[in-house]
């Protein structure tokens, strides 16, 4: 099977003045991808979605859609939809009207044009409910008629803007799978933006992670998890512990290194570190440490330490413990196997790693 | 047992039941106020449709009878119509020209942020406190000196240009709820420009533009001082009823008048404000 590139982004940049919104934008996005911009408010993921809608002109670059250049191309004229994060569901016009209403600009004939608007709610499991008012939808519906309206148009690439972040958490939950189902039974590419890790992380074939304009990182959630580029995208996805540490060699593909606290680690080689100092950060993730009374066996790194903190979190546990020579406590993870907290602030625990669980981060940021 | 449990329950029930306790009786002065207030917003004019029924030719008590002949001679009275008819032409032609310039100012002013917005709202608001007098002088300055002699057309130019700030508000009002990506979606969607309008913008604020239309009607209906100046030897119905004000025999039938003009001026703003609101409920 082949897979062509559907989206091809290259030096692209955007200005509102003298704000730079987004900067070199690169990006090459396969035919039936799920694809996620990750973000802080502000970081222009949205600018970037607008521009590849067409809502929007970029200032330098090329934006290519399917091998044609988007350059002067307006929305309409463009083969994406969009979801907007409001739904922007059209208040006057009922389920079936609101679908239809970009069918209707194609004059395909009203038999065809009901049966693409029956599909298309079928497809979201809205079947039958074309009279139903705009205004008597709830969210989770509203959201689902969004779709609909935007796919029943078969566009090229689906574009999601924030698209389940005016849900509750359990619908929210829900509708990731759904969507993800959805997208995968289409073969539709979808480009979403979210600012929810999780969101991204549990549809996402890929994420790109961007901060002030730029986009730091691409790769896929396990890869983007495990070997994050830099500090602050490895701060952005999932909780991490920062340790500094002092490189005493580097041995084929392994950096040998006293890590704060832990002591001497062999550290794999990050291959996606962007910026290199003579300082390592080392990052270890909550869930990775092993937390116990005794010294547990089997590791390469241990930490003494008490605790400070302990929180019950329903399906895990979290623990903040502190050892001399610590700048701040070390947050550790622990699944609720037996419905207990086992350790009490203030006493004393021993803290395990193994090399493998220890990510080199390249250089610590200011 | 049953103590420990009882008691939370019933705490917050008794507080809510004692702050709904009605307060202490005192003498309403804010009730007293607010009637006196109304009695001397409205009694002069309802003494209008009281007297237009009085069967007498002098406005004063005692009344004599009741008669509904003043009404009956309203239709016989050829220049009283033609003063009807200009004022529905006025009000009509003005409704509709500030409710369109209002409607592109109005979206302008909510959907763009550019230089002079706030100057140019400014000034749109500005006939709002200028003196009419003053403005229809000046008007009438204006129009003989680009040799537009007074008439109907110059009478609907200075309505227009009165009654465009309240066009302007009530469009603002009904754009200010209007969720932007509404338009975008249809434009998303492979409508036009101009079509984006037509399916999305004007049918969602539609209410607003009824509204706008029965305000900017009424006002226009009702100007006085621009219409003396501008409207030349066709008066509209303002300026008809003054003239004949002094002529006391035809007083009672400018009553009758007066008092069906209120019912109608009355009867569109409750409709405008109808619309008004639906505008806001549906946006």
């Amino acid at each position: 099977m082949t897979t062509q590139n559907i989206i091809e982004i290259s030096g692209v940049e955007k200005r509102f003045g003298t704000f730079t919104a987004v900067r070199d934008l690169n990006l090459t996005l396969k035919e039936g991808e799920f694809f996620s911009l990750l973000g802080p408010s502000g970081c222009g993921k949205t600018t970037a979605l607008r521009m590849i809608a067409g809502f929007q002109d970029h200032d330098a670059g090329s934006i290519r859609i399917g091998g044609q250049d988007m350059a002067h191309i307006p929305a309409n004229k463009r083969p994406t939809n969009m979801v907007f994060q409001s739904y922007a569901i059209f208040p006057h016009l009922n389920v079936g009207d609101n679908v239809a209403f970009g069918l209707r600009k194609l004059k395909l004939g009203k038999a065809e044009t009901d049966d693409r608007v029956a599909e298309a709610l079928e497809m979201v499991e809205l079947g039958g409910l074309q009279s139903r008012k705009a205004t008597e939808l709830s969210g989770g519906q509203r959201q689902r008629v969004a779709l609909a309206r935007a796919l029943v148009m078969r566009p090229k690439v689906l574009l999601l803007d924030e698209p389940l972040s005016a849900l509750d958490k359990n619908l929210r939950e829900a509708m990731q799978f759904e969507m993800r189902r959805l997208q995968q039974k289409l073969g539709i590419t979808f480009v979403m933006v979210t600012h929810d890790q999780y969101e991204a992380m549990t549809m996402s074939d890929r994420i790109g992670v961007m901060f002030k304009g730029q986009l730091k990182q691409v790769d896929k959630p396990e890869v983007l998890y495990a070997r994050p580029c830099s500090q602050e995208v490895a701060a952005f996805i999932g909780g991490m512990n920062f340790l500094d540490a002092a490189v005493t060699g580097e041995v084929n593909g392994k950096l040998h290194a006293d890590v704060q606290g832990f002591g001497p680690l062999s550290i794999d080689v990050n291959p996606n570190v962007a910026r290199r100092g003579p300082q390592l950060l080392a990052g270890i993730r909550p869930e990775q440490l092993e937390i116990s009374a005794q010294k547990p066996d089997g590791y390469d790194g241990y930490l003494q330490g008490t605790v400070t903190n302990a929180a019950f979190y329903g399906e895990n546990v979290h623990y903040h413990v502190t050892a001399d020579g610590l700048p701040q406590p070390i947050a550790v993870s622990v699944p609720n196997y037996f419905h207990t907290v086992d350790h009490k602030q203030g006493d004393p625990v021993w803290l395990g790693v193994q090399n493998a669980s220890v990510i080199d981060l390249g250089a610590r940021e200011a | 047992m049953s103590t420990p449990v009882s008691e939370p329950l019933n705490k917050p029930l008794s507080a809510a039941a004692s702050k709904s306790r009605r307060r202490p009786l005192r003498f309403p002065w804010l009730l007293v106020y607010a009637i006196g207030y109304l009695i001397f917003l409205y009694l002069p004019v309802l003494l209008l449709p009281l007297f237009s029924f009085n069967d007498g030719t002098i406005v004063a008590f005692p009344m004599k009878g009741f008669t509904l002949k003043w009404y009956a001679q309203l239709g016989e009275q050829d220049t009283l119509l033609q003063a009807m008819v200009n004022s529905l032409i006025v009000g009509a032609v003005t409704a509709l020209v500030a409710t369109s310039l209002g409607l592109f100012a109005a979206r302008a002013y909510v959907r763009y942020r550019f230089r002079g917005r706030e100057l140019s709202e400014g000034l749109v608001m500005l006939p709002l406190v200028i003196p009419g007098i003053i403005v229809a002088s000046s008007m009438l300055v204006l129009f003989i000196s680009l040799g537009l002699k007074p008439s109907l057309t110059t009478v609907i130019l200075g309505h227009v240009f009165v009654a465009l700030p309240f066009a302007v508000s009530i469009m603002k009002s009904a754009f200010d709820d209007f969720d932007q990506s509404l338009e975008e979606a249809a434009f998303d969607l492979g409508e036009s420009v101009i079509g984006t309008f037509r399916r999305v913008t004007l049918p969602i604020v539609a209410p607003g533009i009824v509204a706008s239309l029965l305000v900017t009607f009424t006002v226009s209906f009702d100007e006085f001082v621009l219409a003396f100046f501008l409207s030349g030897n066709q008066p509209t119905l303002p300026v008809y009823i003054w003239s004949q004000i002094r002529f006391p025999a035809k007083l009672p039938n400018t009553l009758a008048l007066g008092s069906l003009l209120l019912l109608a001026s009355v009867l569109l703003l409750l409709t405008a404000e109808y619309f008004r609101r639906r505008s806001a409920k549906s946006a």
